[in-house]
């Protein structure tokens, strides 16, 4: 068994057990994003984690995380192009350009935050004894 | 597209909506005494209507069908003249006067314009209030599990 799959392991116990507070939010927000992600997940890893021995190496979790840094770099790219169109006098309103600036600003520090729990628990692993 | 601020879309519609309202009731501030429009007759008041649009109509194939329901918008459906008939006021002296020296002025209410003003801001107000609100959830729930 390699770490990734540990790691799929125990992120799967843990989103298990986060999955009810997510669903009380969800209930009330009815869009969120992460709330897919994670029933994503929970489908996934169960599955994946009988079959650890398999030779599959996690291209569904790589896959999630690769989507997810294209598209904190899209609403860059979408940010930036809305304020070059404001400064240029192009036809983009002010709340325009502030929004999705504010969209890139909270999708990076999401990607941020995913990118820190990860780490944290590889080194969970890391420090663990043999 | 991953959605980090819900329910943005349609307030952002009502963002743009506004502010076409409030350059239509500048317009009209601005020629209360204008006489002679581009026409050659007095500027005609104007005002916007507002309409309402699904956001599945310019997105069909978003993350917002995955909730089952998608965001209604505003929309701007036409800006459309007030058929109001112009205010005839006596000024012999106007080069617009006619025979008895009574001139054309458009039938514009400075106070009518001012009111629909304030309400217009006060409901740009209010949206922005809502893309604060977004703002705050989205940090709020950024900082589950920090301590």
């Amino acid at each position: 068994m390699d770490a990734l799959s540990a790691l799929k392991m125990m992120a799967g116990s843990q989103v298990g057990g986060v999955q009810n507070a997510v669903s009380a939010t969800t209930a009330t927000t009815t869009q969120a994003i992460p709330a897919i992600e994670l029933q994503q997940l929970n489908t996934d890893v169960p599955v994946q984690a009988t079959q650890a021995a398999s030779s599959t190496s996690g291209a569904g979790f790589d896959n999630l995380l690769g989507n997810l840094v294209n598209e904190v770099s899209q609403k860059q790219t979408a940010a930036s192009d809305t304020v070059s169109g404001l400064l240029s006098g192009k036809n983009v309103s002010l709340h325009q350009a502030m929004i999705s600036m504010e969209e890139a600003n909270i999708s990076f520090q999401m990607m941020v935050e995913v990118r820190n729990k990860l780490l944290d628990s590889y080194q969970e692993l890391m420090r663990m004894q043999v | 597209m991953i959605n980090v601020l819900s329910g943005i879309d349609s307030t952002a519609s009502a963002l743009d909506a506004e502010r076409v309202r409030m350059d239509v009731i500048s317009q009209n501030i601005a020629n209360v005494n204008t006489t002679r429009g581009l026409d050659g007759k007095p500027y005609q008041r104007q005002e916007v209507v507002f309409e309402n649009v699904l956001k599945a109509q310019q997105s069909s194939l978003d993350s917002n069908l995955v909730s089952g329901s998608s965001p209604e918008m505003v929309q701007i459906a036409r800006i459309q003249k007030d058929n109001r008939p112009a205010r005839m006021v006596y000024n012999p002296g106007s080069p617009d006067a006619d025979a008895h020296g009574m001139v054309a002025m458009p039938d514009i209410n400075i106070h009518e314009e001012m009111v629909d003003m304030i309400a217009s801001s006060r409901s740009y107000e209010a949206n922005l209030a809502v893309a604060k609100n977004a703002h705050s959830i989205a940090m709020q729930a950024l900082s589950i599990g920090k301590h």
